[in-house]
């Protein structure tokens, strides 16, 4: 039975010293990144424009960096960022962005506010998700986590 | 005690590298099989698992047909939507993309240098391929431009034009051969290469939050307003496609670059490590499957 006990434990303690070998890290922004709650860093009410835009501004290099940046209506978050910076320093109630589709130079106008929200989500989220990934992915392959 | 304990922690440590480095490909192979195994089950009789398709009506079941050869995923979501099927049977009598072939092998046989780098044209089922020198994956396209610049040449586009024509006549020969999908893991590099790509393959991104595999592993055979979504497994066998949609050929870095911006996220740059990594996983995937390629798409 002691013996059992023993094979039992060496058996664990190796696979376990196997899966933290195999574990891969994320970087410390991300992993700063993922203890944040989306809706009250980016929340503008409370914190007020600049302080969100900073929060974006802050997250999304690391997004760029690690290429999981987030594009909605054709326009990638850091545009949105860009164009922000210029209308909160205005004090613009609305910000007009420019982006590209098949060629041509679109327009699209947004409420500060709610571009300023979108950025900020935009950044901590697409950090969030890269923690998330390195447990969830495994739970969709046919054969490991997906049954 | 705990002597032991590090003694027996060290060997299973060493043994299990050992076992590894043998075959590269052992995991890789592992999750192939499970893969073909779960759309075999899948599409072998859609009706009688209909938890797989958690959306569908009965409309929809009506429009699955049972997928009775593993080769036939080779078609994609044709393999299985009813529909879709007949209306790419009477578009694939008088295939669009028949000029794209004719263009691609002017350009085999008049372009500088890509006939001494690609003395034989049959080779569209063995790539990406793992390149040891480079330590990277390289993709048909990136190994075309590659072959441009080492004869002083100005790369091509990499999504469409004269590089899916070319990439459109070495399938063509490719499948004239009868040739299957050949994608090999020589080391442990290459290795580590196919699970990174694996993992971007299967991580949620973008403002969706979606995976490829929500749409084409899960969601394969589900309906999205009138497409029928479809299979990872022989996704890499049929490019480059006439897409309708494009009113053109075009690459598998194009399609993929189209994905991509659908889930709400930047798309990468095709050559770029990230988009190689993953189409090597998503072509190991198809290995043994015939290659089927040029093909037409909505």
């Amino acid at each position: 039975m002691r013996k059992i006990n023993r094979l039992v434990t060496v058996l664990g303690l190796g696979t376990a010293l196997l899966v933290l070998a195999n574990a891969e890290e994320v970087t410390p922004i991300v992993k700063e990144a993922s203890k944040l709650d989306v809706k009250k860093v980016c929340d503008v009410k409370t914190n007020g424009l600049e302080k969100v835009l900073a929060v974006a501004k802050k997250y999304n290099p690391e997004a760029i960096k690690l290429g999981v940046e987030f594009k909605r209506l054709g326009i990638r978050n850091s545009v949105y960022i860009k164009g922000l910076e210029k209308a909160i320093k205005a004090k613009k109630p609305e910000v007009t962005l420019s982006y590209k589709k098949k060629g041509k130079v679109k327009k699209k106008t947004f409420k500060t506010d709610y571009a300023t929200w979108r950025a900020c989500t935009f950044a901590v989220r697409s950090l969030q998700q890269v923690k998330e990934a390195q447990k969830d992915y495994h739970l969709a392959i046919p054969g490991d986590g997906l049954k | 005690m705990i002597g032991n304990i590090i003694k027996t922690s060290v060997v299973l440590v060493i043994g299990t590298t050992m076992i590894n480095a043998g075959s590269f490909n052992t995991q890789a192979e592992k999750d192939r099989k499970a893969l073909v195994s779960y759309f075999m089950k899948k599409f072998s009789n859609p009706a009688k698992n209909k938890t797989l398709f958690p959306y569908a009506n009965s409309k929809d079941f009506e429009n699955l047909m049972p997928v009775k050869k593993v080769e036939d995923f080779r078609l994609g979501s044709y393999a299985y939507n009813k529909e879709g099927r007949s209306q790419y049977d009477e578009i694939n009598e008088m295939p669009p993309y028949e000029d794209n072939v004719d263009a691609g092998e002017e350009l085999y046989n008049k372009t500088k240098g890509i006939k001494q780098c690609f003395p034989d044209p049959t080779i569209a089922g063995e790539y990406p391929k793992f390149d040891q020198k480079k330590g990277k994956v390289v993709t048909i396209s990136v190994a075309i431009d590659n072959c441009l610049k080492a004869n002083g040449q100005k790369p091509w586009k990499m999504t469409k034009g004269k590089i899916a024509d070319l990439e459109a006549y070495f399938a063509s020969k490719t499948k004239e051969a009868g040739k299957k999908v050949h994608i090999t893991i020589p080391s442990k590099e290459a290795a580590e290469a196919y699970e990174r790509g694996k993992k971007i393959y299967y991580s949620q991104r973008g403002y969706l939050k979606l995976s490829c595999a929500t749409c084409h592993v899960q969601g394969a055979g589900n309906r999205v307003r009138r497409e029928v979504l479809s299979p990872l497994l022989g996704h890499t066998t049929h490019f480059p496609v006439y897409r309708l949609k494009w009113q053109g050929l075009g690459t598998l870095e194009r399609r993929i670059k189209g994905c991509e911006k659908n889930q709400g996220e930047n798309p990468h740059k095709p050559g770029s490590q990230w988009m190689s990594e993953m189409l090597y996983f998503m072509a190991y995937m198809s290995n043994g499957l015939p290659v089927d390629g040029p093909d037409i798409r909505k």
